[in-house]
């Protein structure tokens, strides 16, 4: 196969410090759910039509991103082993590595017609190496398309932040750039409590001593649902099963459409990993601004023959089930176990994709008005990231790093608002060429973003 | 060179006061001579009368003419004496440029860089980390935006958007503190060392400012981190010549063009000692400015020890066997400066101390000579000459050797070390920086004198005395420690962990 010449070419690298120096000898401690998942690493993409920055000249923003960063020692410090073993923060002021990039397209040309593995070009990334001291785990890169649209990429392991902790930090990055006040200030460490065990740490338990899979290679697509079609699927869900989600629906059929696709095995259950924040569901919960990992991953199973039957309402019935029925003891056991088996080197495992994962925003997503979202206009978190007033992104992406094995689904809002999704899907190769041909999905009418056909 | 000891005695405080009683004695003499002389006159009056008085007068036989040509010729002679005096150089306001807190350059970034961009000379790094440790700099010193890229691009045209920015900001304050229109410039000294491109930076300001065609502007290039007080005598100079002029100064170093690629030890020390600054002054010798002027220059005195090869060469610029260049310091560095620093004294000494202490040198060197005694020379107490000290920040064993040479406590040399702290070595603008600390303290009183001490390649030392004219009041509302000056004075620890 030819060796595709990449559409991005980045000409420029420095670092961005703080504006304000921190107190030496600070550390930042990152949680036990924190260290379980440093096999992962988060890429976050905004594009905006607008280039936000005027002079287009690095000074600009690097302005209010040093002052930003002030409030985030975590990000500007370094991985460091602390005496047991385990990966500890140090907060010496290093900064954040920033890049400078062009495009040689436009941006509707990219949304139109990039892969999903280019996308990936407009974040800048290096692996970890073995002596972090001076490898910046925060990394940005600005890239400039032709005719004057702009991308964010964002990169960090994943255990300084989950994707909310992300967003929130470019979120507030942009309230600072327009002078406005920050909707949700960093919050950095939260207590702590004892519990018991239950089911979750049990899967856990398993994984951890699962055996490596086979590495295949992966491929990621991305359908964008409208608002008015979602709408017209939850009315006919809603008479079985009031109260289901976009992300409901889109799960389950996501979930049965690509259990369709995997080759047919033998007896064994097939589950479905489900990925939810518990900022919410903790009691009191924790704030949008609490920096680090609060995921949750919990399991649903179903045996093969099931698999077969189950139509799309009572499987988004089975799914809205379960994620309702997450409760908060669960949450702090999952929690504890983490704590309580931290730093016993505890090989890392893949938190996502061993099993097909699937990862609910709608957290980030406000309902406005009506319980179902009657407000076609309510904005989700990310959506709401804004340099200039009125300046929305016209899209964002997230991407999940070392994602192996089954899969990972990411329901993401969509930049219509409302009811509408966007989904990325992280499929092996061959599995991904057949999602994209689907009757069942493409029944919903999805607009495909990125699928590098031209 | 170690510190003449003082004999055990002389500490004691009877001592002391006697000191203290020789010093008013001779330095206020005259004053001394005068009583009896007037107590004398006073007892005479006393006892003539009034009548005697009255005789005295009329036998002067004064008329017409003798009280004209008396009034004349006293007129005349007054007139020849204030026209022969020097001009009054007053300097009006002078302002700093303060960094963007986004070019901030932590240590951690600083060592950061270095081990990325130099990782197959971990040597180099290693010598460059303990630099840093025992260099007296802080977290908050600044370098232009050319040097944060990994790697460095430092072209010309970065360069030049340094020196706009330096030296734009600078003037704009400066302009702004005085009300001056860019119109009303009559003389323009620009100094930068290591940055000298075509057209010439004092054009550029020119041009931005829109100064009038018949401008008296100079540029100064190469002449090291001493061509501030090069570039004040120079507008001294000049403002004898023309009357009624103003003159403005501009001094900083452009860092851009000499990050140094390399890895020679000479010449890796200015990489992390050198930082982004810069400062405008304005002078006058117009009446008209004597009231709003904060100072008034005093005295320059210049000293160049470049006649000998050792002083010639123990700053110099040049290729590495790589061919980056850089600027190689010498290894005897202190002790020249130490010699240019004794060389500039023994000019300036005579001009500043008072009487006491001159008096105390010439006994010390007649003992010398005379009787050839093998006493160390006299280091006169120049404490008692001025109230504050601006030795230029350019390393901490600079201000180490000149605090230990100059017996100056450690509230003398704060305004240096502050500076070099916050704001590292900006070369030739660091005399302001510390000017502006002191005056941010409260400390500058009027009629206080201070001492700006600067170091320059060639080998120079040069020394301006000002005095100051009106008390400035603290809390000042602009400035480049505004919003700092509450956090200092810092301890700084010899050896900073890193």
């Amino acid at each position: 196969m030819a060796e595709v010449k990449s559409r991005v070419n980045v000409y420029s690298k420095l670092t961005v410090v703080s504006s304000r120096p921190i107190e030496p000898g600070k550390t930042h401690r990152l949680s036990g759910l924190d260290q379980s998942m440093g096999l992962h690493t988060l890429h976050t993409i905004f594009y905006y039509r607008v280039n936000p920055f005027p002079n287009s000249d690095l000074t600009n923003h690097r302005a209010s991103l040093s002052e930003h960063l002030s409030s985030y020692p975590a990000v500007t410090g370094r991985l460091a082993r602390a005496e047991d073993g385990e990966w500890v923060v140090k907060c010496n002021d290093a900064g954040v590595r920033t890049l400078r990039a062009k495009v040689v397209t436009t941006i509707d040309e990219w949304l139109r017609s990039a892969r999903g593995s280019e996308e990936l070009d407009l974040t800048a990334w290096e692996d970890m190496p073995d002596d972090p001291s001076i490898w910046s785990p925060f990394r940005i890169q600005i890239n400039d398309f032709e005719g004057g649209g702009l991308a964010i990429g964002l990169s960090c392991t994943h255990m300084h932040a989950d994707l909310t902790s992300l967003i929130s930090l470019v979120k507030s990055w942009a309230e600072l750039h327009r002078g406005e006040p920050i909707s949700h200030p960093p919050v950095f460490h939260r207590q702590l409590s004892s519990n018991t065990n239950t089911k979750s740490t049990e899967c856990y338990a398993k994984q951890s001593k699962a055996e490596p899979l086979p590495q295949v290679k992966m491929a990621t697509a991305t359908f964008r649902f409208s608002n008015s079609i979602i709408k017209q699927c939850l009315s006919q869900i809603h008479v079985t099963c009031p109260g289901a989600t976009p992300f409901d629906a889109l799960a389950a059929l996501f979930w049965m459409r690509i259990l369709k696709l995997k080759p047919p095995g033998n007896n064994h259950t097939r589950k479905l990993s489900i990925c939810i924040d518990f900022r919410r569901r903790m009691n009191p919960p924790l704030p949008l601004g609490y920096f680090g990992n609060a995921l949750h991953f919990s399991q649903l199973s179903l045996n093969a023959l099931d698999g077969d039957i189950l139509g799309h309402v009572a499987a988004t019935r089975l799914v809205h089930l379960h994620v309702a029925e997450v409760r908060e003891e669960e949450i702090w056991s999952t929690i504890d176990w983490f704590e309580s088996n931290r730093g016993q080197s505890m090989p890392l495992f893949r938190m996502y994709g061993s099993e097909l994962t699937c990862v609910s925003l709608e957290h980030t997503i406000d309902v406005l008005g009506g319980e179902n979202g009657n407000n076609d206009t309510c904005q989700s978190l990310m959506y709401e990231v804004m340099f200039k007033n009125d300046e929305r992104p016209v899209h964002v992406s997230c991407h999940v790093g070392n994602v192996e094995g089954e899969g990972l689904i990411t329901i993401l809002p969509s930049s219509e608002g409302g009811l509408g999704r966007t989904v990325m899907v992280t499929l092996p190769e061959e599995e991904i060429d057949k999602l994209c041909e689907d009757e069942a999905i493409l029944g919903l009418e999805p607009t495909m973003i990125m699928n590098g056909r031209k | 060179m170690p510190t003449p000891t003082v004999p055990e005695f002389s500490k004691s405080v009877k001592l002391k006061y006697v000191k203290l009683g020789y010093q008013y004695l001779v330095n206020h003499i005259l004053t001394f001579l005068l009583i009896p002389v007037m107590l004398s006159v006073a007892l005479q009056l006393v006892h003539t009368s009034p009548d005697d008085l009255l005789a005295l007068w009329n036998s002067l036989h004064f008329n017409l003419v003798h009280v004209a040509c008396s009034l004349f010729l006293i007129v005349y002679i007054a007139t020849f004496y204030f026209l022969s005096r020097p001009r009054t150089i007053y300097l009006v306001d002078y302002a700093c440029f303060k960094p963007p807190c986004s070019l901030r350059v932590p240590f951690a970034m600083c060592l950061e860089h270095a081990r990325i961009i130099l990782s197959s000379q971990p040597k180099s790094v290693q010598f460059q980390l303990r630099i840093l440790e025992r260099s007296g700099l802080g977290e908050e010193t600044a370098l232009p935006p050319a040097i944060h890229y990994l790697p460095p691009e430092p072209n010309m045209a970065a360069a030049r958007e340094e020196a706009e920015m330096v030296i734009f900001s600078a003037m704009d304050s400066l302009l702004k503190k005085t009300g001056l229109k860019p119109k009303d410039i009559d003389i323009l000294i620009v100094n930068c060392s290591l940055f000298s491109p075509t057209p010439s930076l004092s054009a550029m300001v020119v041009n931005k400012y829109k100064l009038r065609s018949n401008i008296k502007s100079f540029n100064l290039a190469g002449m090291g981190c001493s061509a501030g007080l090069i570039s004040i005598d120079l507008a001294r100079d000049l403002l004898q010549v023309h009357p009624n002029s103003n003159a403005v100064i501009v001094s900083t170093e452009i860092i851009t063009p000499n990050c140094y690629m390399g890895n020679q030890r000479s010449m890796l020390l200015p990489n992390c000692l050198f930082r982004m600054g810069g400062a405008a002054i304005l002078l006058s010798n117009r009446w008209s400015d004597k009231r709003r002027a904060k100072f008034r220059l005093v005295h320059v005195v210049r000293t160049h020890k470049g006649a000998e090869d050792k002083a010639y060469k123990c700053v110099q610029q040049e290729e590495d066997p790589e061919g980056h260049v850089g600027i190689s310091l010498s290894i005897n560095l202190m002790a020249i400066a130490a010699e240019a620093l004794k060389s500039n004294i023994t000019t300036i000494g005579p001009l500043v101390l008072p009487a006491s202490e001159q008096l105390l040198f010439l006994f010390a060197l007649l003992r010398r000579k005379i009787f050839k005694k093998k006493t160390k020379a006299y280091v006169p107490d120049f404490k008692q000459a001025f109230e504050h000290f601006c030795i230029h920040a350019g390393g901490r064993a600079v201000i180490d050797e000149l605090q230990k040479n100059l017996q100056l406590s450690a509230e003398h040399v704060e305004a240096s070390r502050m500076t070099l702290h916050r704001f590292g070595n900006t070369s030739s603008s660091s005399l302001w920086y510390e000017m502006s600390y002191i005056e941010a303290k409260g400390r500058m009183k009027r009629g206080d004198r201070i001492w700006q001490i600067a170091f320059g390649s060639g080998f120079k030392c040069n020394s301006a005395v000002w005095k100051c004219n009106r008390t400035i009041k603290a809390p000042i509302d602009d400035g480049p420690w505004v919003d700092c000056i509450d956090r200092y004075p810092v301890y700084i620890p010899d050896v900073v962990k890193l």
